[in-house]
C-alpha cells in the first residue's frame, strides 16, 4: 500500500472496520467473562454447598418466584419508597437553600462550617437515634436518607449558584430583567448541571441508607429480607434480596441520568465528557 | 472638572473587616442557638427522645474518665486502620496489574463498574454468615468500601496519564516496571491522595456502622447497645464521640493535604 | 426634525478602580472625558486596546459606577456613583452588545433572541414576527432551534446582535462586537449592521480598535487617548449613506481620514 511497504493502513474505512472489530471482540470477551463467573459460582455452590453460596439457578428462580408472588416486589417497593421519599425530602430544601441565601453571602458564610461538619459527619451513625425517635417504621428510614442526601446536594447546589456567570446576569439586567427573572432565567438553569451532579452522587447513598436502617431494625423491606435470610441461614434468600437492591440502584441511576439528559440537552459535548468521568 | 472625593470612597469596597467580624459572631450565635434549641427540645420532649445536653456532656466525661470511651474508640480505629490498609493495597495493586492486561481489563470493566452499584453495607449480614461474628465481617466491609474508592481513583488516574510521557519513556528504553514506578506513580499522586482523603473517614464510618450490626466492642456497639437499652443519653454520647472522631480524622487529613501539596499551583480539581 | 439637545451627553467623566491594599492612589483609567451623541447618530470610538473603552460603555450602560463627572440621557442626569442606584440598561432604553456574545447556553437561538421581549413582557405576535424578520435578515434562518454550542462564532455574534435590536432600545452600545471574527465574517456583519441601521436609524455608540471599521460604519469618530483616557480627537466621516462597506477603502475620503485618525491613536 504505502511506499514503505508494510505500514498500517491509514484508510479511514479500514480504521472504522478495525474499531468495530475490536469493540466486537471486547463484547465477546465480556460475555465469556460472564459465563466464567457464573461457572465459578456454580462450581462453588457444588463444592461448598448451596447453603453457603447459593447457586445461580437457585437465586434466579427465587427472584422470579418472589416477583411473581409479589412478595419480593412488596419489600422492594417499601425500600424504594423510603429511598425516594427521603431523597426528595433531603434534596429539595438542600437545592433551594443556596438560592434563598444567594443575596446574603454573610448567612452562607455563617452556616458554612456547620454544613461542612454535617457533610463530614457520619450520618448513617444517626440510624439508631432515628429508630429510637421514629420507631422501626418507615419514618426513621426516610429521615436517615433525607439527612444523608441533604448535605451532598447542598454543596452541589451551592457550587452551582456560585458558578454564576456575572456577564450573563448583566446581560439580562440590561435587557430589562428583574431580580426574580434573573434567578429564574439565569441562576437556576446555570445551577442545574451542578445540582444533577449532586443528585447523581446522592442517589446510591439514599438506597444504601434505607437498606442499612432496615438492617438494624425493621420488619419490612429488602434490608429486612437480607437480615432475615442471614438469620435463617438462607443464603439464596439473601442473594435474591441483594439482587433486588442492586436492580433498584440501577433503576435509580438510570432515572437520574435520563432526567439529566432531557433537561441538559443544551450542554456542549465537551462538558458531558467531563461529567461522565466522575 | 470636579473630582468627587466621596464618590471615590464609595467606589472602593469598604467594610471588609466589618464583614469578617459579623461572620464570626454569626457562627458563634448560630452554634449557641443550636445548643439552646437542643436544651429546650430536651426539656420539652423528655429524656427518652432528646437527652439533656448537660447530661450528655457528663456521660462523655465519665466515659472518658473510666477509659471506656477510649477503649471503644481504639477498637473502632484499629478496625478502620486494618480495613483501610487492606482495601488500599488491593485498590492500588489491582489497577497496576490490570494495566499489563488490557484485554482482560476491557472484558471485566463493566462488571466492576456494575458492582459499584451494590450497596456494600447490605452485604454485612452475608459476611456475618460467611465469616462469623468477630472482626472479619467488619474488616471485609471496611476493606471493600476503601477498595472501591481507591480502585476507581487509581484506575482513572492510570488511564489519564499523558500517553506521550509513557511513549517517551519507552523510547529511552525504560522497562514496564520502571514506567510504572516513574511515570505512572507520580502522575497518579493527586488522584490517589484525593481518594485517600475520602476513604479514610469513610473507613471510620464504616467501622462504626459495622459495629451496629455485629460485635460487642467499638463506638458503633456503644451507640447501638445504648439504643437497645433505651439509654438515650448513651446514644447521644456515642454519636457525639463518633462524629467528633470522624471530623477530627477529616481535619487532620485536610491539614496534611495542605502541607504536602502546598507547592502545587492549582490542583483543586480533585475535590469531591 | 433637528433636536437641539443631544441624546446622550457625557461631561468630565472619570473612572479609577478601587485602591488595593498598599496602593494609595490607583491610576485613573478615564479622566475628564467629554463628548455627546446626537439622536440617530452612529458614533464610533477608537482607541488602543485596554484604554478603558469597555469601561466607558459599562458606565453608560449603568453596569459600573463612575468616579466622577456627569452623564445625561435625554437631558435627564443619570446616577453615577452609587452602586445601588444603578439601573442597568436604563429601563431598556440603552441596549448593550458586549464583546462576548453572552447567549444563554440553555436556550435555543430563537429563545435567546426572544429573551429580552420575554422578560419585558412584550412577547406578542408582532414582536415575534419582528424577531423572525431579523433572523432572516442576518442569515440565521433555519437555525432557530439550535443551541448556542451548535452555532459557529459568527452565528452567535449575529444572534447576540439581533437580540438587542429586537426590543428596539433608542440607544445601542456596541463593544467591539466583531472583534473575534475572521475578516470575511466581519465585513459581512458590518454590512448587515449598516443595512439594519439605515433601515431604522437608531443611535449607536460603537467602540472598536479597528480604524477602518470605525470609518466604515460611523458618522463621526472619536479617538480616545491611552489611560487616563480622554477625547484626543474628533473626526466627521463625510462619506454619504448608504455605504458599500466592502468597498469603503476605495472611497476617496477614506485614506485621508485613516491617516489623520491613525496619527492620533499613537
Amino acid at each position: 500500500m504505502t511506499a514503505l511497504g508494510e505500514g498500517r493502513s491509514r484508510d479511514p474505512a479500514d480504521l472504522r472496520w478495525s474499531q468495530a472489530a475490536s469493540t466486537l471482540r471486547a463484547r465477546g470477551d465480556q460475555v465469556i467473562v460472564l459465563i466464567v463467573l457464573i461457572a465459578i459460582w456454580q462450581t462453588a455452590s457444588l463444592a461448598l454447598g448451596v447453603y453457603w453460596v447459593g447457586s445461580p439457578w437457585g437465586v434466579a428462580s427465587r427472584v422470579a418466584a418472589g416477583a411473581f408472588s409479589g412478595d419480593l416486589l412488596r419489600h422492594a417497593a417499601y425500600t424504594a419508597l423510603e429511598a425516594a421519599a427521603g431523597f426528595a425530602l433531603g434534596a429539595l430544601p438542600a437545592a433551594a437553600l443556596p438560592f434563598a441565601l444567594r443575596r446574603f453571602p454573610i448567612a452562607t458564610a455563617i452556616i458554612d462550617p456547620f454544613m461542612v461538619g454535617g457533610y463530614g459527619a457520619p450520618k448513617l451513625a444517626l440510624a439508631p437515634l432515628f429508630i429510637l425517635w421514629f420507631g422501626i417504621g418507615i419514618e426513621s428510614k426516610i429521615a436517615l436518607v433525607a439527612i444523608t442526601v441533604f448535605f451532598i446536594v447542598y454543596f452541589s447546589a451551592l457550587a452551582g449558584v456560585r458558578a454564576l456567570d456575572a456577564k450573563l446576569v448583566q446581560m439580562a439586567q440590561v435587557a430589562g430583567a428583574h431580580e426574580r427573572q434573573v434567578v429564574r432565567h439565569i441562576v437556576l438553569p446555570g445551577a442545574v448541571p451542578y445540582i444533577f451532579t449532586g443528585l447523581r452522587i446522592a442517589m446510591p447513598y439514599s438506597i444504601g441508607g434505607a437498606v442499612i436502617a432496615e438492617l438494624i431494625s425493621s420488619n419490612r423491606g429488602l434490608g429486612y429480607l437480607v437480615q432475615l435470610g442471614a438469620m435463617n441461614f438462607d443464603t439464596t434468600g439473601v442473594l435474591a434480596a441483594l439482587t433486588a437492591v442492586t436492580l433498584i440502584v440501577f433503576v435509580g441511576n438510570w432515572s437520574v441520568n435520563a432526567a439529566e439528559r432531557r433537561l441538559l440537552r443544551w450542554r456542549p459535548p465537551a462538558d458531558l465528557r467531563l461529567q461522565a468521568g466522575t | 472638572m470636579t473630582l468627587q472625593q466621596p464618590a471615590l470612597d464609595r467606589a472602593a469596597p469598604t467594610g471588609i473587616g466589618w464583614q469578617r467580624h459579623a461572620i464570626v459572631l454569626g457562627r458563634i450565635g448560630f452554634a449557641a442557638l443550636l445548643v439552646l434549641a437542643w436544651k429546650i427540645g430536651a426539656d420539652a420532649a423528655g429524656p427518652l427522645y432528646l437527652a439533656d445536653p448537660i447530661k450528655v456532656g457528663q456521660r462523655i466525661a465519665a466515659d472518658l474518665a473510666s477509659g471506656a470511651l477510649i477503649r471503644h474508640a481504639y477498637v473502632t480505629l484499629r478496625l478502620a486502620a486494618i480495613g483501610f490498609a487492606i482495601g488500599c493495597t488491593a485498590g492500588v495493586a489491582l489497577p497496576f496489574l490490570l494495566r499489563r492486561l488490557p484485554r482482560l481489563t476491557a472484558a471485566i470493566e463493566p462488571y466492576i463498574m456494575a458492582s459499584v452499584g451494590i450497596p456494600k453495607y447490605a452485604l454485612v449480614p452475608l459476611f456475618i454468615l460467611w465469616f462469623g461474628i468477630d472482626d472479619a465481617p467488619k474488616l471485609w466491609l471496611v476493606g471493600l468500601l476503601v477498595f472501591y474508592v481507591v480502585f476507581i481513583a487509581v484506575f482513572a488516574g492510570i488511564r489519564s496519564v499523558d500517553r506521550r510521557l509513557i511513549d517517551m519513556a519507552r523510547v529511552v528504553g525504560a522497562s514496564e516496571a520502571a514506567i510504572s514506578r516513574e511515570v505512572i506513580w507520580n502522575s497518579l499522586m493527586p488522584f490517589f491522595f484525593a481518594a485517600l482523603k475520602i476513604a479514610l473517614p469513610r473507613a471510620v464510618s464504616a467501622a462504626i456502622i459495622g459495629e451496629f450490626l455485629v460485635g460487642n466492642e467499638g463506638l458503633g456497639y456503644m451507640i447501638e447497645s445504648a439504643r437497645q437499652n433505651f439509654d438515650t443519653t448513651g446514644v447521644f454520647a456515642g454519636i457525639v464521640a463518633a462524629t467528633t472522631l470522624v471530623l477530627v480524622v477529616n481535619a487532620m487529613l485536610t491539614a496534611l493535604d495542605r502541607r504536602i501539596n502546598a507547592w502545587r499551583p492549582a490542583d483543586r480539581d480533585t475535590q469531591v | 426634525m433637528a433636536t437641539a439637545e443631544p441624546l446622550l451627553e457625557i461631561r468630565a467623566l472619570c473612572k479609577r478602580f478601587p485602591a488595593r491594599a498598599g496602593r494609595e492612589h490607583p491610576p485613573w483609567v478615564i479622566r475628564d472625558l467629554t463628548f455627546s451623541v446626537a439622536e440617530r447618530e452612529f458614533l464610533t470610538i477608537v482607541g488602543p486596546s485596554g484604554a478603558g473603552k469597555s469601561t466607558l460603555l459599562n458606565m453608560l450602560a449603568q453596569i459600573e459606577t463612575a468616579s466622577g463627572g456627569e452623564v445625561r440621557f435625554q437631558s435627564q442626569p443619570i446616577a453615577l456613583d452609587d452602586p445601588k442606584a444603578l439601573s442597568p440598561g436604563l429601563a431598556c432604553r440603552i441596549g448593550y452588545v458586549t464583546q462576548e456574545d453572552n447567549l444563554l447556553p440553555w436556550r435555543t437561538m430563537l429563545q435567546n433572541v426572544l429573551f429580552p421581549l420575554a422578560v419585558q413582557g412584550r412577547l406578542t405576535p408582532e414582536t415575534r414576527a419582528r424577531a423572525e424578520t431579523l433572523i432572516r435578515t442576518v442569515g440565521l434562518a433555519g437555525f432557530e432551534h439550535h443551541y448556542p454550542h451548535e452555532l459557529s462564532g459568527g452565528m452567535r455574534k449575529r444572534a447576540a446582535l439581533i437580540r438587542t435590536l429586537v426590543y428596539d432600545p433608542p440607544v445601542i452600545l456596541m463593544d467591539e462586537p466583531f472583534g473575534a471574527l475572521d475578516a470575511q465574517t466581519r465585513t459581512q456583519l458590518q454590512q448587515d449592521l449598516h443595512q439594519l441601521w439605515i433601515g431604522g436609524r437608531k443611535t449607536i455608540v460603537f467602540v472598536t480598535h479597528d480604524i477602518a471599521e470605525a470609518i466604515a460604519l460611523g458618522d463621526r469618530t472619536l479617538v480616545l487617548s491611552p489611560p487616563p483616557a480622554h477625547v484626543a480627537g474628533e473626526h466627521v466621516i463625510d462619506i454619504p449613506h448608504p455605504r458599500d462597506i466592502r468597498a469603503i477603502m476605495t472611497h476617496p475620503a477614506f485614506a485621508g481620514l485613516y491617516e489623520r485618525i491613525r496619527a492620533q491613536v499613537h
